[in-house]
């Protein structure tokens, strides 16, 4: 039913392999002891992909339904979200920051603000003890904390 | 011959090296459930706590190889529940596992797999009790050439996965190959596709990429799913929460088989539980998949996986014990962690540490009881996550990966490059790939690759060293047998037995 | 479903409380801290535990040290997060080794960074290179061997756990050079870690293992094994006194593995002398002595401007073996 999408996967897989094989190509060493060489394998390798996304274009198979409108907006905000919550997790530090991204996922997954909001809180909260305490792994806590905190 | 075990039991049957060895258990269970947090790490935080309280050798070692028998346990918690592996070793899991949850079935998957867990790590107990020293001379006997002809032969079993799209399963494979090479070389140091990235030159991390290619698109469709409300995301309910022996009983040869090619593996240095799953699984599957339903939640397709990963954890122990050698990256932190006590692993280990041998052997044992029945009742504790509300579970699943990351990491990179890999796992799974053959290439493929390259190096260039034993010969045939014989045999069938079908 | 509700009201309990314990406990002094720049478990993690548990033992800490781990980059990431990020944390050290100093005299940790970079705050234990061979190899002492791979550079298989430019492949193509053996000419492996050329070496893949003397102990003492040199500048005590070293059997070589420590660039000059000032004090107690034999290292004592000027020449000499050994132009 969907025979494009496998088609255009098929040139980004012929593009693969050709950025593959030129990076290889490049690659140069003073000596090697085995004759394969670094280059040999990602060759072979570029090679066969290019090879299967040709038969990939030939032979494309019906592919699922892909995101459109709202649905991709939601995508693309929860992937911001997942980025914005890995820029933030040192600076910000990990409970501000999981707070914050959790309140926000749990509402993109269709809870209702409040829920959101006291799940997002509470989860922030509970899984900070229990990596902190029960299993000992430490976390950021936060550039901006440490000074109202008083460390020395 | 036996003494050491012996005294082994005195050791390891005292109530603090119990209690030790129960807290062991319960950490690594729960470390290993928590995907992106596996042994590695378990041990690493708690070597400095045990030898901060004092314990002595045998104890500490006990709690510590109590968390990584236990994570083993562990990481089929949220392979099975989420989707998402616990810990290297339960990618496979995942295969078989999730549709079973997805089915209602989460509870008896998650028993069943505990069962085999225990059979399989009972085996090789056995295993490592009876032949330890004789099987670490093999072990050593097992060079470059045959690794890579067990590498060939783990290629051709895994065309048993081909299934009902072989062209993206190839493709697939090969993707994961490629994404072997990146770092620096293994041969010549030369550094491969790192794009001058200094977090890019050990290559890309397994955890880092197994927590990017489930997690991460798994949390991006399941927003799909939320959003469609479509069949595919949903679950059925709960339904009972024991597995019956009769389940069991079916699986009990795909059990065994996987607990002794997990041993195997296991004992060889420099493979570990993620090569002895795939290894079990692709195995079994061309075995006894008659109606090809692995992957869509066949017992047996469970069972393997679970029974194999936690035969080479124990597996692991026969070189470290013996030759001083780790097996896997675990039991290398476990040799650390007997040198800050001044015991020094190795040929001598049994004869002149018989205390400390034998009192980890033991726990090893008692260990796998505890953990049996630590899991047999959280199997249904656990299946209830599954009832926890979506807006709830997704951003759970969230922190796990990124504390994963960063605990392993304390870079942001590597949280950045988790992501990366996780939008690519989201676009390979919407045109339709299968995850699987992209983690086996990954790590089939680096192995081929340097052992290939060693073993030519060994000889000067002649390839024939890689058919010179009789260890690399055998595989070979058996590479043959697993590809060709099938298709023979399919046709076979079909001809005689129109109607064979698993029970 | 009474038990799923129970079971909340327990969570939310405990949430609750622990939230309370949360804000007591983060309001403490900032540990110190040792990033070993790799995972768990290798030498650096072992080289930070060895500062961490002596340092504890000795009482010359306040609060337990912690141990992160930072790979990435043979230990490029670490070093460019300490002359970057927390470039003057009075409470940071990090691992290294003779191998971070290859590293920076090779360029992988970018050709930007120089040894300058960082602060070398010292030592605190050394191992050598050793010349391993099979307990049935055809060669009794290193002079045989040699001699063999003169006459024909490929008809001896040597393997260690490191590429080309590695640590362990220095060890082979030094003793080449020192014999006028083409170290390209040579027949080497390289596996992943030590442990697994050592294996290699049992099973009989590979005739020469180039690897570290501590490490060696266990198969050394079970007799599996034949030192046939200790690349040391003179012989070591104890189980290693019937070790000659390659330079008195005629081939000029060493090579001391050191594990160390440095310190961000922009640490002030008392912080970085209290804490080269502590690791001197704790090298010269009893109780580390036996710490550091467990941990099968040799006494080294080279701290502060000392261990700093010693790094610094180690690179400017790597720097020149690396051309004459034909690594790089």
């Amino acid at each position: 039913m969907n025979l494009a999408a496998d088609r255009i996967l098929s040139l980004l897989l012929l593009g693969l392999a050709a950025f593959i094989a030129v990076q290889a190509w490049h690659l140069d060493v003073p000596f090697s002891y085995d004759p394969v060489g670094p280059k040999a394998f990602p060759l072979i390798l570029s090679a066969l992909l290019a090879i299967l996304a040709v038969v990939l274009f030939v032979r494309p198979g019906p592919s699922g339904q892909w995101p459109s409108g709202a649905l991709l907006l939601r995508l693309l905000f929860t992937l911001v979200l997942l980025f914005v919550y890995a820029a933030l997790f040192v600076d910000l530090g990990f409970l501000a920051t999981t707070a914050i991204v959790s309140v926000a996922i749990a509402w993109l997954f269709g809870a209702t603000p409040l829920k959101a909001l006291i799940g997002g809180v509470l989860l922030a909260a509970g899984s900070y003890l229990l990596f902190t305490y029960a299993l000992g792994i430490s976390l950021p806590t936060g550039s901006w904390i440490e000074p109202l905190l008083g460390a020395n | 011959m036996f003494d050491f075990l012996i005294q082994g039991f005195g050791v390891a049957l005292t109530p603090l090296n119990l209690g030790l060895a129960f807290l062991g258990a319960l950490l690594g269970t729960l470390f290993g459930a928590l995907p992106g947090i596996g042994p590695i790490n378990g041990i690493a935080i708690l070597m400095p706590l045990a030898y901060t309280l004092g314990l002595p050798a045998e104890s500490s070692l006990i709690l510590l190889a109590g968390i990584y028998t236990g994570s083993e346990y562990g990481g089929r918690m949220s392979s099975i529940l989420l989707n998402v592996p616990g810990d290297a070793g339960a990618v496979m899991t995942t295969l078989d596992g999730h549709p079973l949850a997805k089915k209602g079935l989460a509870g008896p998957a998650l028993g069943l797999s505990a069962v085999s867990s225990f059979i399989g790590a009972t085996v090789a107990i056995l295993g490592l009790t009876l032949f330890a020293p004789l099987l670490a001379i093999v072990a050593v006997k097992f060079g470059p050439a045959e690794f890579f002809a067990l590498m060939i032969f783990a290629f051709a079993s895994m065309s048993a996965m081909m299934g009902k799209d072989p062209l993206k399963t190839l493709i697939g494979a090969v993707l994961g190959v490629l994404i072997s090479t990146v770092g620096v070389d293994s041969g010549t140091g030369v550094l491969r596709f790192t794009f001058d990235m200094p977090e890019l030159y050990d290559g890309i991390d397994f955890v880092v990429m197994i927590i990017g290619l489930f997690a991460v698109s798994e949390i991006l469709l399941m927003l799909e799913h939320a959003f469609r409300h479509d069949q595919d995301g949903e679950m059925a309910p709960i339904g009972r929460v024991m597995v019956k022996l009769s389940e069991v009983l079916h699986c009990k040869w795909a059990i065994l088989r996987s607990s002794v090619i997990g041993f195997v593996i296991g004992i060889l240095p420099g493979t570990g539980a993620s090569v002895a799953s795939a290894v079990a699984y692709t195995t079994e599957k061309r075995i006894s998949d008659h109606d090809n339903s692995f992957g869509t939640g066949n017992m047996r397709g469970l069972a393997a996986p679970e029974a194999a990963n936690n035969a080479s954890a124990a597996g692991s122990f026969v070189p470290m014990l013996t030759l001083g050698i780790p097996g896997s990256g675990t039991t290398a932190i476990l040799l650390g962690a007997l040198m800050l006590y001044n015991i020094n692993p190795g040929p001598m280990m049994f004869r002149e540490q018989p205390v400390v041998v034998g009192g980890l052997i033991a726990s090893l044992y008692i260990g796998n009881v505890m953990l049996l029945l630590l899991n047999l009742p959280l199997a249904g504790v656990f299946a209830r996550v599954l009832q926890v509300p979506r807006w709830l579970l997704v951003p759970s699943v969230a922190i796990l990966a990124f504390v994963g990351v960063y605990q392993l990491h304390s870079d942001l990179m590597a949280i950045y490059l988790m992501l990366v890999i996780g939008v690519f796992g989201y676009l390979l799974r919407k045109f339709g790939f299968s995850l699987a053959p992209v983690v086996l290439g990954f790590v089939l493929g680096g192995l081929m690759e340097e052992n290939l390259r060693r073993a030519l190096s060994i000889s000067g260039g002649d390839a024939a060293i890689l058919w010179q034993s009789g260890l690399s010969i055998g595989l070979w045939v058996a590479a043959a047998l697993v590809a060709f014989l099938p298709l023979v045999a399919g046709k076979l069938k079909a001809k005689f037995l129109p109607a064979a079908k698993a029970p | 479903m009474p038990k799923s509700i129970s079971l909340r009201r327990w969570l939310v309990a405990a949430v609750t409380g622990g939230a309370l314990l949360t804000g007591a406990v983060q309001a403490q002094a900032k540990p110190p801290e040792c990033i070993a720049p790799a995972k768990p478990g290798g030498g650096y993690d072992l080289t930070c535990r060895l500062a961490a548990n002596g340092l504890q033992d000795a009482k010359l800490i306040d609060e337990p040290m912690m141990v992160s781990y930072m790979p990435g980059g043979i230990g490029a990431v670490a070093y460019n997060h300490v002359t970057g990020v927390r470039d003057d944390d009075p409470n940071l050290i990090v691992a290294a080794s003779t191998g971070a100093a290859l590293n920076l005299a090779l360029g992988k940790f970018g050709q930007q960074h120089k040894v300058d970079d960082v602060r070398w705050l010292g030592a605190l234990g050394v191992d050598y290179g050793a010349i391993v061979v099979r307990k049935d190899a055809p060669w009794q002492n290193l002079d045989e061997l040699m001699k063999a791979m003169k006459q024909n550079p490929s008809s001896v298989v040597i393997g260690a756990g490191g590429t080309i430019g590695s640590q362990d492949w220095m060890k082979a193509a030094l003793m080449a050079k020192a014999d006028d053996v083409d170290p390209r000419k040579l027949r080497y492996v390289s596996f992943e870690g030590g442990g697994e050329a050592l294996a290699a070496l049992l099973g009989e893949h590979i005739q020469v293992f180039t690897g570290d003397l501590a490490e060696l102990k266990p198969q050394l003492d079970s007799g599996e094994i034949r030192i046939l040199a200790a690349l040391s500048e003179e012989r070591m005590g104890g189980p290693y006194a019937d070790i000659p070293t390659a330079k008195e059997q005629g081939y000029d070589v060493e090579w001391p593995i050191w594990r160390g420590y440095y310190m961000g660039p922009n640490v002030s000059d008392a912080e970085y002398q209290k804490w080269a000032d502590r690791l001197e004090q704790l090298s010269e107690t009893e109780s580390f002595a036996k710490l550091r034999e467990g941990r099968g290292l040799f006494p080294m004592s080279k701290f502060g401007d000392d261990f700093h000027q010693y790094v610094t020449q180690q690179v400017a000499d790597f720097t020149q073996l690396a051309k004459d050994v034909g690594l790089t132009q």
